[in-house]
């Protein structure tokens, strides 16, 4: 797994603003602390590589691949995970 | 505050005795109990399924809609032990009521369900590293666990190789590759539940000084609990510093100051240490990357190249959307065609005993309760059994292929519009059929206000109980005029399914912004590869389905029809009945046989107009005046609450019609053209037909309705509610087009 922090000068965007097929890398996670706890159980941990595979066909919400596992989350959700882009 | 014992308490299950001798290391009093543990997605259910057979029970836990499953499995030894399959679950501290059970379970809080002396954990073999991370939780309480890696044959298919010794030294429990859907390994799993399994020693924690800290002081305040071991304590600790101050089992097995304690903690806590929820999570996450490192030789392809093929198609912008309502088009429309064959069967057998039973039993009260009564009753709860089976048979398959979560994803925008998730789609699609199989269908919605919520407004969908009256009354009053491409009649049928859509759009709007307004609700789904599904699976599920609906559903439905049976049919005779009678065999002496034959059509008419149904019906006409219905529709409106098409034959019976009735043409015609006998004037125009039609639409009248919602939701409280908001919607809705039909000059 990679280093948990990744330098200062490293890009950073919100999730949803990737396209699909590109992936990123997850730097750290706002919001809610109870959700946040909840996305990282379900492997969204920072340091992790996360893909975003496609947006449903109505633009919402948006399937992401981590871990090899498929999850798809809405895309107001997305906005709270920080990711480096690959 | 009860403080969970080890005494057997109330067994949830019938005990049943042990066939062979007894293991002496099991406690005598009840059969080992093996808990199924794992992920959603993990195959738990194909295994428990494959482990138990038809040896199996559902039931709810005591006061939440969570399913709980039980089986007996006969191990090598003849020993019979008793498994309990647990919700799906990713963590131990909860997001969903499933989840909440399960922690309960495994810590022991849980009342009704003795801890279990085994868990046997489901990982999947493709997806060891997430799946390890509730795993991990589970082996730390410190009960034994055995792990078992399900799907091996896709993870060697996917060429993932898994040293499945490196991972029992890493792990500190026995592991077992299996491959449930196969019925692979399952051999040597047996022989493993046989055995003696010692808890794990291993440590899998990595806290924080603060946290640790504050873990080990609220441990020490616990109180003693003898069901859950030692080291098992500073979980419980964990999840009282995680809870979230609802009233579950948790809350309620914890002494008032312990729980103050842990809430001074927390906040001391967020203070010092604010990362203090997702640091404990990495920290396992670290853990789990050290045992994959070790025990996983190759980690295969990247992913799982099928399933990306066909999502490529099936999650299609356009393709995807177009494939979803042909799909469910096919579903729809098999459901009814499938179902129906079997339902015909069904009535005529359940018609033919009515009458065998009344050529064999003398005339009399009692063969009218059985035959008007009982086997209506049993007779009504059975047509509904092949809906419910062909429908689960299709939700079963688009579950367990994987593509009830793409229907989802692809719903979801759509439902989210109303405050609902995407899985809300197909049991409201389902309820078009029926809205019973439909209320089952929410199972599948996690979050416990969004199903709710769903349940509240499936029965506005307009189900084919309706089809009948709907085609009565467009019968009767819709002139069969082409307008454009389209007939009136034809639009008034959609105007119907539209109203209902709309009605329900409306209300779930409203439910989500008032009673079942979710805080912060967190839509996650997972999308599982595609896989296919196990018959055997399915058809056990189908099976359970509809035996839970006859127990359950039907005694309520059953109870239901004798009542209003007894309604329709007491008391018995009366001045008006009396003088029909005396004219009948009048008419029979003098031979005037078609005359005879016409009174004793009357005759059923008039009875049911003074039964206390018919009273019931009288009494109601001021209320439903107003909506244009007179006492005969007031007759109606109560003898539908059996089922809503009765009210087709209501009608035919008190317009004296006798059997002829059940012919619709002629109904219809009655029903235009019937005149009030004292004023002489048509009893019905079209504007009263649109009315009563309406409040077909939006009037909860299905008892069964009723009955399944009582079932799913574990309480009186939204049947309740579904009974006064949709009756009341139904007559403001009805008051609004007859009242304003009149204004606007439709009234004759």
């Amino acid at each position: 797994m990679s280093a948990r922090d990744p330098g200062p000068n490293e890009d950073e965007m919100p999730l949803d603003r990737l396209g699909p097929g590109e992936r990123g890398v997850i730097l750290r996670l706002e919001g809610d602390r109870s959700i946040v706890r909840r996305l990282m159980e379900l492997g969204l941990v920072p340091g992790t590589t996360v893909e975003v595979v496609r947006r449903a066909p109505l633009g919402d919400p948006v399937e992401l691949r981590v871990r090899r596992i498929h999850l798809s989350i809405r895309g107001s959700e997305a906005a709270h995970i920080h990711v480096a882009p690959r | 505050m009860s403080r969970h014992a080890e005494a057997p308490g109330v067994p949830a299950q019938p005990v049943i005795p042990l066939p062979h001798a007894r293991d002496l290391s099991a406690p005598a009093a009840r059969p080992r109990v093996i808990a199924i543990l794992g992920n959603p997605n993990a195959g738990k259910s194909t295994l428990f399924n494959r482990l138990t057979g038809l040896r199996q029970k559902a039931g709810n836990y005591p006061g939440v809609t969570v399913e709980k499953k039980t089986g007996f499995c006969d191990l090598p030894s003849g020993r019979r032990v008793e498994l309990l399959d647990l919700p799906g679950s990713y963590s131990l501290h909860p997001g969903s009521p499933d989840e909440v059970i399960v922690r309960d379970v495994l810590l022991g809080l849980q009342s009704d369900t003795p801890p279990p002396d085994l868990i046997l954990f489901v990982v999947d073999a493709t997806h060891l590293d997430r799946h390890l991370y509730l795993a991990l939780q589970a082996i730390e309480i410190g009960r034994p666990v055995i792990l078992a890696l399900n799907m091996m044959d896709a993870a060697r298919a996917q060429g993932i190789e898994i040293d499945e010794l490196a991972l029992e030294r890493q792990l500190g429990v026995p592991v077992a590759g299996i491959s449930a859907a196969k019925g692979a390994g399952l051999g040597n799993l047996r022989r493993l539940m046989d055995r003696e399994v010692e808890p794990s020693t291993t440590h899998f924690r990595r806290w924080a000084p603060h946290l640790q800290r504050v873990l080990q002081s609220l441990e020490s305040r616990l109180p003693g609990h003898p069901s859950l071991p030692e080291r098992g304590r500073l979980d419980l600790a964990m999840a009282l510093l995680l809870d979230d101050g609802e009233d579950d089992a948790l809350a309620r097995s914890t002494p008032p100051a312990v729980l103050d304690d842990a809430r001074i903690l927390r906040r001391r806590l967020d203070q010092i240490e604010p990362g203090w929820r997702s640091d404990e999570v990495e920290g396992r996450y670290e853990i789990i990357s050290e045992i994959i490192a070790s025990a996983v030789l190759s980690s295969g392809q990247k992913h799982d190249r099928t399933s990306e093929r066909i999502d490529r198609v099936l999650t299609h912008r356009v393709l995807g959307p177009v494939l979803f309502i042909l799909l469910m088009g096919a579903m729809f429309q098999s459901v009814f065609a499938w179902a129906q064959p079997a339902m015909d069967v069904i009535d005529f057998l359940v018609s033919r005993l009515g009458v065998v039973l009344r050529s064999l039993m003398p005339d009399g009260p009692l063969r009218s309760l059985i035959v008007d009564g009982i086997v209506t009753g049993v007779g009504t709860t059975l047509t509904f059994v092949p809906q419910i089976a062909v429908l689960y048979f299709f939700l079963s398959v688009l579950e367990d292929t994987g593509y009830m979560a793409r229907a989802a994803f692809i719903m979801d925008r759509l439902m989210g519009k109303v405050g609902l998730s995407g899985r809300a789609f197909i049991p409201l699609l389902s309820s078009f059929a029926c809205a019973i199989p439909g209320i089952m269908a929410t199972r599948t919605i996690d979050n416990r206000r969004d199903r709710l919520a769903t349940i509240m407004i499936a029965p506005f969908m307009s189900c084919s109980a309706r089809l009948p009256v709907y085609a009565l009354l467009i019968g009767a009053f819709v002139p069969n005029r082409w307008i454009g491409f389209v007939t009136l009649p034809g639009i008034t049928l959609f105007s119907m399914y539209f109203l209902g859509i709309l009605a329900a759009v409306a209300v779930a709007w409203a439910l989500k912004r008032t009673l079942l307004r979710s805080g912060k609700p967190l839509y996650v789904m997972e999308l599982p590869p595609y896989r296919v599904p196990s018959w055997r699976s399915i058809l056990l599920t189908v099976r359970e389905r509809s035996l839970l609906f006859v127990c359950k559903a039907g005694t309520v439905i059953l109870a239901v029809s004798v009542v209003l049976w007894f309604l329709a049919s007491y008391p018995r005779g009366g001045p008006a009945v009396d003088s029909v009678r005396s004219e009948i065999a009048a008419a029979q002496s003098a031979g005037d046989h078609a005359r005879a034959s016409a009174l004793e059509n009357q005759l059923a008419g008039v009875s049911l107009r003074d039964s206390f149904a018919g009273r019931a019906g009288r009494l109601l006409e001021p209320a439903i005046r107003p909506l244009g219905f007179d006492w005969r529709i007031g007759i109606g409106l109560i003898t539908s609450l059996a089922a809503r098409e009765v009210m087709v034959s209501t009608m035919a019976t008190v317009f004296g019609l006798g059997d002829a009735g059940q012919n619709a043409v002629s109904l219809r015609a009655h029903l235009r053209d019937a005149v009030d006998p004292e004023t002489g004037r048509k009893l019905y125009s079209p504007l009263i037909g649109v009315s009563l039609m309406v409040f077909f639409v939006l009037a909860c009248q299905c008892m069964s309705t009723l009955a399944v919602a009582r079932r799913e939701t574990n309480s009186w409280r939204w049947p309740v509610f579904m009974l006064v908001m949709m009756n009341a919607l139904a007559w403001i809705v009805s008051f609004a087009v007859f009242q304003g039909g009149r204004l606007l000059g439709f009234g004759s």
